[in-house]
C-alpha cells in the first residue's frame, strides 16, 4: 500500500526534484498518522472509519494546500512557464491523491465507500459487524440500487460457493438474506440458496425433478388452450383431462358425420397436402356450380374412368337429370371423387 | 408450424390407406354406425401409425384397435409390428384393477391414465405428462383433418343438393 502510494507520487512528480523529497516527507507523515488511526480502530466500527475518512479527506486538503504553497514558492522563481506546467501536474497530483485515497480505502472495505456515499450527514452508527450489513443494505435501498445488487450478488455468491466449507460466511449470508428479503426481484434466488444448505444432494435432486415437472406443465400450458389461468397441478390436470375428452368426443362426432356424408366409405382424399387440399377446396367452391350440376353421370363408371382432372370443367353440357335419388346419391358420391380431381 | 402440417400429412396418408384397406375387406351396404366405427377405427390406427415410434400410447392404441378388427386381415398388416411389443403389457393392464385415489391430484392422474391409451401402464408421472402431450398433438391433428374432410364433403354435398 505504501509502495503504491510512493510509486504513484513519484511517477507524477518526475520533473520536480526539489519538491519530491518534501512531498515524500509529507506523504509519509500522513501515512504514519493514518496507520496510527487505523491501528486504533481495531473494531472496524463505522464511526471511527467515518472519522478516518474525514481525516483523510482533510489530510488531502492539507496535502494539496501544502503542496500548492510549496509549488507557489518554487513556481514564482521559475516564471510563467512553470505555472503552465504546474497546472496539469497539480491536477495529476490531485488525481493521484484521490487515487491514493481510494486505494487506501479499498483494503478497508468497499462497504465503507458506500457508507460514505450514502450518508452525507455525520451519523454516529454504533453497530456490530453483522447488523452493520443489514443497515447498509437498507441504506443501499434508499440510495444506489446498482451497488446494492452487486453486494447482494456477492453475498449470495458467497452463500452459494462457501456453503459447505465455511459456516461463518454462510451465516452472514443468511443474515444478509434476511435483511434483503424485502426486495422482490432477488428474493427467489436467495430463498433457494438458503434452503439448499440442508442435505444438499437430496434437495438438489428433488429440485431438479420438480423443475422438470414444472417445465412440462408449462409446455402443456402452451398446447392446451386456456391453461394459463389455472395454476397448480390439480387444476391443470383438470384442464388437460377436459381437453383430451373434448378432442375424443370431437373425433367421434366427426367420424359419424363423415359416415353420413360418405355412404361408400370413400373419403375422396388423395395424397395431397393439407394446404393443397384446402386450396383446392376453395377453388372448387369458387368455380362454377353448373359444371358440377350438369355432369350428373348416367354412366358413372365411364365418366370416372375417362375424367381425370378435367372433371372440373366437363365438356358435356347436355342437361342430364338424375332419375332416382339413390342413383343420384351414388353418382354424387362417385362424382365427388372424380370432380375433386382425385383418382381412386 | 411446419411440423404440425407434417403430422397432418402423415395422418392423411395413413388414413387413406387404412380406410381403403378396411373398405375392401367389408361388404358394401353398411350401416351408418358401422361406417362410423370403421372410420373411427381407421383414423385411430392411422394416428397411431403416424406416430409409430417410441410412445406408449400409439402402441396401446394399435393393440386396442387390433382387438376390434380381429377378423379383418388387412388391418393386421399394420398392427403386426406394434402388437408384439405390447402383448405382455396389455395383459397387465387388466390385472391392475381399481384402487381409489384419495388426493385431488391422484384422482386426476388416474382419470388421465384412463383417458390416454396405455396410460395405466405408465407409472412415472413425468412420463405420463409427456405421453399426454404427444397424444394431444396427434389427436388435434386427427380432429383437424377430419374436420376439413367433413367440411369438403358437406360443401360438395350441399352444392349437389342445391342444384337438384
Amino acid at each position: 500500500m505504501l509502495e503504491g502510494l510512493v510509486s504513484q507520487e513519484s511517477l507524477s512528480l518526475n520533473s520536480m526534484d526539489m519538491s519530491v523529497l518534501e512531498r515524500l516527507k509529507w506523504v509519509q507523515q500522513q501515512q504514519q498518522q493514518l496507520q496510527q488511526v487505523v491501528s486504533q480502530s481495531s473494531n472496524n466500527s463505522p464511526e471511527l472509519l467515518h472519522q478516518i475518512l474525514q481525516f483523510h479527506g482533510s489530510n488531502n486538503d492539507e496535502l494539496l494546500q501544502g503542496s500548492f504553497s510549496q509549488f507557489q514558492m518554487i513556481g514564482s522563481g521559475f516564471g510563467p512557464n512553470y505555472n503552465m506546467g504546474y497546472g496539469p501536474q497539480h491536477e495529476a497530483m490531485d488525481g493521484c491523491i484521490s487515487r491514493t485515497s481510494s486505494c487506501q480505502m479499498e483494503p478497508v472495505d468497499t462497504m465503507e465507500v458506500l457508507l460514505k456515499n450514502g450518508t452525507k450527514e455525520d451519523r454516529p452508527i454504533s453497530l456490530k459487524n453483522k447488523r452493520k450489513q443489514e443497515v447498509k443494505t437498507r441504506e443501499e435501498e434508499n440510495t444506489e440500487k446498482k451497488i446494492k445488487v452487486e453486494a447482494d450478488t456477492e453475498s449470495s455468491m458467497k452463500g452459494k460457493s462457501n456453503m459447505r466449507n465455511r459456516e461463518a460466511s454462510s451465516e452472514t449470508s443468511k443474515e444478509t438474506l434476511k435483511g434483503v428479503s424485502e426486495i422482490p426481484k432477488l428474493d427467489y434466488i436467495h430463498v433457494r440458496a438458503r434452503r439448499g444448505q440442508a442435505t444438499d444432494r437430496h434437495s438438489l435432486a428433488e429440485r431438479a425433478r420438480r423443475e422438470k415437472i414444472s417445465k412440462k406443465m408449462k409446455y402443456l400450458q402452451d398446447i392446451v388452450p386456456g391453461c394459463n389461468k389455472v395454476t397448480g397441478k390439480a387444476g391443470m390436470l383438470d384442464e388437460i383431462i377436459n381437453y383430451v375428452q373434448c378432442l375424443q368426443r370431437q373425433v367421434e362426432f366427426l367420424s359419424m358425420k363423415l359416415a353420413v356424408l360418405n355412404p361408400d366409405l370413400e373419403l375422396a382424399v388423395e395424397d395431397v397436402s393439407v394446404k393443397q387440399f384446402q386450396a383446392y377446396f376453395t377453388n372448387v367452391v369458387g368455380s362454377s356450380k353448373h359444371s358440377i350440376m350438369v355432369d350428373v353421370p348416367l354412366f358413372p363408371l365411364d365418366h370416372q374412368g375417362s375424367l381425370d382432372l378435367s372433371a372440373i370443367n366437363p365438356n358435356q353440357t347436355t342437361s342430364i337429370e338424375a332419375p332416382s335419388a339413390s342413383w343420384e346419391s351414388q353418382s354424387q358420391s362417385l362424382y365427388n371423387t372424380s370432380s375433386l380431381g382425385f383418382q381412386y | 408450424m411446419s411440423t404440425y402440417n407434417m403430422v397432418k400429412q402423415e395422418f392423411i396418408k395413413k388414413w387413406i390407406t387404412t380406410l381403403h384397406m378396411l373398405d375392401c375387406s367389408v361388404e358394401h351396404p353398411l350401416n351408418v354406425t358401422e361406417r362410423k366405427n370403421a372410420i373411427k377405427l381407421s383414423s385411430d390406427i392411422a394416428m397411431a401409425a403416424a406416430r409409430s415410434g417410441s410412445t406408449v400410447w400409439s402402441r396401446a392404441l394399435i393393440s386396442r384397435s387390433g382387438n376390434k378388427t380381429a377378423n379383418k386381415p388387412v388391418a393386421r398388416r399394420i398392427l403386426k409390428k406394434a402388437r408384439n411389443r405390447l402383448k405382455n403389457r396389455c395383459l397387465t393392464l387388466r390385472r391392475n384393477g381399481n384402487f381409489t385415489a384419495k388426493s385431488g391430484v391422484r384422482k386426476r392422474t388416474e382419470l388421465l391414465k384412463s383417458l390416454v391409451p396405455g396410460g395405466e401402464l405408465i407409472k412415472n408421472k413425468d412420463y405420463l405428462i409427456r405421453e399426454t402431450l404427444d397424444y394431444i398433438v396427434y389427436l388435434r391433428a386427427q380432429v383437424d383433418v377430419m374436420r376439413t374432410v367433413a367440411a369438403v364433403d358437406s360443401v360438395t354435398g350441399n352444392l349437389t343438393n342445391d342444384n337438384k
